[in-house]
């Protein structure tokens, strides 16, 4: 668990980066930090593991107060990525990525099951990259691997400062779905700085929204989209946050709330399965070629029909009532 | 096509001149000295090396520690004097520094091996500077985060990458002062600037000959094989992270 | 104390003898240098447009400054007298030549390389002939790193230009010549320090000049 206490933090320069902010992070939870560039995102991230001090309040790391720990070793119970990999250019491969546990004096045979354990995770061929430089790879393939060495002590906490930002969009999307997989198989405490909306609504279990400093809202997705808590929020978010909100749900939690059209035999309607999000559903039903969907469990089962109407029925409820993921 | 053809003409040309210069030099005899006077130029070739290994090594001992030194946080602020005066003692004449060494220190090996000694600090020092100021921040900002001490910052990541730019102040200042050993005759120094200097005042072709082009190529012979050590010695991470910079 | 003492009663005493010899010293040097601008600068611009003579070229002006100076005198001495020019000027002004040549022609060659291949593509957008384009965009855009060439070189010159006095060429070099077999340890240490002065002089005068001569754009 990760509490910040009344955080501020005033550069020698005089910029008040921080100003008096407060939020707990819970175990295994993702937490999105966002906001406007200079808004003091990467000062917070950094006052974490003490890259940065703390001027004022204090952050609690697992029950420590993280201005009395050692810093070295508790950096090293602690993914760091940032934005430009940071890899060493000197190293190959399996060096940057061991490089922790190799300080942690990890025995050779445990380093290498663990270098070929996180190479799978990240989606590279242990062997084939092993023995490779930063230089051979990608931009994207770069950044897997900041994540795998960033993941290679099995820390419990991960702080990421725009890891996907440099990345082309199609290479990010693709990072981002990748990464959320990743998180689900090893449940990790993680505050993630990003300055796109779509980003942290996607991925982000809580988003923290800030300004100049200050913490302007701290809440699930659904809420930041639906209850904006003041004017500099909603802007934020956008116009189309309603509809940016329909990727945070799929087919599924709308079956839960409202109840299907009747199907029959007769009637002509492409299927989609539970899964899918409603961003989709809804661009195909305003796509020409289907008015009415058909949904289908996993079995195949046709459970009912699908129209714009309950669509827009089920993101009404939604946005009044207040729900709870 | 147009272009290599003239590039292959120059590189021809360039080789039959160094061609016609050895076959002149044989065809006159120039060598002579080296073969009648050949224990002469073993001990002057050997002084000629020691006065250089020993300002050298040194020089290196001394200006790497210096410069990791001022490139330290704490010590920041020495930095922009240093590299200023490194910068300012490099525009000073090797003569003059050997002219100085000697007005201050006498005559003879000791006042030489010191001139050649300052003189070699500076590039040494400077190109260890820039090479641990040109190590990416946000590569070093990655270290501390993942909790490396800064001693292991230092060594795994600031030094290999600054290698490649060390070891060409180094290869920089031994190559000058090869040279320079050439002048330490002249303050009572020895090495092989005795026969060039000698030759000068008789006006002996011989001499000339034989103090310069061992010289000459010495100095070649070290800056290849320095070149060799920076490419052997330089992680291939690095090169190819240059390679790609270049592109 | 009473070195510095003779220091400064020397220099008074031969106000006009050191002056002579820094006229000698910067002639030497000014005119090598312009010789090797009107190479070097040509010769740089014509190796952007073959790049296998330009490896050739700087491989041969690179081993070229890895030759000792006095090593190469000792070579060209015997080479000169030939022709019956062995010591003096002339071989000192070749051998300054030679010397200047790696740095300006390298700067300049990496200045024209370097201009930025949009702002090349632009001009020709505009319609500039390549004469144009050399004139108006490529030479401004490179000047600042043509102009730091000419400043090494120049710098190196003075202290070649130095150990010249050896072959019989003048300059300040003379004092410090005279001085060691004389045995008068004033006069080496005025010779040192009068040549490292016009160095440091001109290295900056040169500095100034190439600040002057950076277009304003593209200060940074
Ligand atoms: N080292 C520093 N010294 C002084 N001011 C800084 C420093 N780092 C950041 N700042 C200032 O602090 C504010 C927040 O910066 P930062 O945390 O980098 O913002 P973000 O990551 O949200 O873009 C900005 O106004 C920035 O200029
Ligand atoms: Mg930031």
């Amino acid at each position: 668990m990760i509490e910040f206490k009344n955080v501020s933090k005033v550069y020698n320069g005089g910029v008040k980066a921080i100003d008096n902010v407060n939020f707990k992070v819970e175990n295994g939870e993702f937490v999105i930090l966002i906001g406007p560039s200079g808004c003091g995102k990467t000062t917070l991230l950094r006052m974490v593991n003490q890259l940065e001090d703390i001027s004022e309040g204090d952050i609690i790391l697992n029950n420590t107060s993280v201005k009395q720990s050692n810093k070295i070793e508790m950096r090293r119970k602690i993914g760091y990525v940032i934005q430009s990999n940071g890899l060493f250019p000197n190293m190959t491969i399996e060096k940057n990525v061991m490089i922790v546990p190799d300080l942690l004096g990890w025995d050779r045979k445990k380093q290498q099951d663990r270098f070929n354990y996180l190479m799978e995770l990240i989606g590279l061929h242990p062997d084939e990259y092993r023995k490779r430089y930063p230089h051979e790879l990608s931009g994207g393939q770069q950044q897997r691997v900041g994540v795998a060495r960033a993941l290679a002590a099995d820390p419990p906490v991960m702080l990421m400062d725009e890891p996907f930002g440099a990345l082309d969009p199609i290479i990010r999307t693709k990072l981002q779905e990748e990464f959320l997989q990743i998180q689900k198989e090893v449940n990790k405490t993680i505050l993630f700085v990003s300055h796109d909306i779509d980003e942290a609504v996607k991925m982000g279990d809580k988003v923290a929204l800030l300004r100049g400093g200050k913490m302007m809202q701290y809440d699930y997705p659904s809420e930041i989209l639906h209850h904006p808590a003041n004017d500099f929020v909603s802007e934020f978010v956008g116009q189309d946050r309603v509809l940016k909100s329909t990727s945070l749900y799929s087919v599924k939690d709308l079956v839960d709330e409202v109840s299907l059209d009747s199907y029959h035999e007769a009637d002509s309607a492409q299927p989609v399965n539970e899964d899918t999000s409603l961003r989709i559903v809804i661009s195909k039903l305003l796509n020409q070629e289907a008015d009415q969907l058909v949904v289908e469990d996993k079995q195949g089962n046709k459970k009912g029909k699908l129209t714009l109407e309950l669509v827009e029925k089920f993101l009404h409820k939604e946005v009044k009532e207040t729900p709870n993921r | 096509m147009m272009n290599k053809r003239i590039s292959q003409i120059v590189k021809i040309a360039f080789w039959i001149i160094v061609i016609a210069f050895f076959a002149w030099t044989f065809a006159n005899d120039l060598f002579r000295p080296i073969v009648e006077e050949f224990r002469t130029f073993t001990n002057l070739l050997i002084q000629h090396i020691t006065i250089v290994l020993i300002s050298g090594l040194l020089a290196i001992f001394l200006s790497i520690p210096l410069g990791i030194f001022v490139t330290r946080e704490k010590f920041r602020k020495s930095e922009f004097w240093i590299v200023n005066i490194a910068n300012l003692g490099q525009t000073i004449p090797s003569l003059a520094v050997l002219a100085l060494a000697m007005g201050f220190l006498g005559i003879g090996i000791k006042a030489a091996i010191v001139a050649l000694f300052i003189y070699s600090l500076l590039p040494i020092l400077q190109n260890t500077i820039a090479g641990i100021q040109s190590v990416d921040e946000n590569m070093k900002d990655a270290a501390r985060g993942m909790g490396l001490t800064p001693a292991q910052i230092l060594w795994q990541i600031e030094l290999p990458n600054a290698a490649s730019s060390i070891i060409a102040g180094i290869r920089t200042a031994i190559v000058i002062n090869i040279g320079t050993a050439a002048l330490a005759y002249l303050i009572g120094g020895g090495g092989l600037g005795a026969w060039i200097f000698t030759g000068i005042r008789l006006f002996d072709n011989s001499f000339l000959i034989s103090g310069a082009v061992p010289v000459t190529l010495l100095a070649i012979l070290i800056d290849y094989l320095f070149r060799l050590m920076q490419k052997l010695l330089v992680p291939k991470g690095l090169r190819l992270a240059e390679e790609a910079q270049k592109s | 104390m009473q070195t510095i003492i003779d220091f400064f009663n020397y220099f008074s005493n031969n106000y006009s003898q050191i002056l002579e010899y820094t006229v000698e010293h910067v002639q030497l040097v000014g005119l090598a240098i312009i010789i090797s601008i009107l190479i070097g600068v040509p010769l740089g611009i014509y190796l952007t447009t073959n790049e296998d003579l330009a490896g050739t070229v700087l491989q041969i002006s690179s081993i070229m400054m890895t030759i000792p100076s006095i090593a190469l005198f000792g070579i060209m001495i015997p080479i000169l007298s030939t022709i019956g020019q062995g010591i003096g000027f002339l071989p000192a002004l070749i051998a300054l030549v030679l010397y200047s040549q790696l740095p300006i022609i390298r700067n300049t060659y990496t200045g024209i390389n370097n201009v930025d291949p949009n702002i090349r593509d632009a001009a020709k957008g505009l319609g500039m002939t390549t004469m144009q384009r050399l004139l108006k965009v490529e030479i401004p855009n490179a000047m600042p790193l043509i102009m730091a060439g000419i400043r090494t070189a120049t710098v190196l010159n003075i202290g070649i230009g130095a150990i010249a006095a050896y072959i019989g060429a003048g300059g300040l070099g003379s004092l410090i010549n005279q001085g060691i077999s004389r045995s008068n340890n004033t006069m080496v240490l005025v010779g040192a320090v009068v040549v490292s002065i016009l160095a440091i002089l001109v290295d900056y005068l040169l500095k100034y000049i190439e600040k002057r001569f950076t277009p304003k754009g593209i200060k940074n």
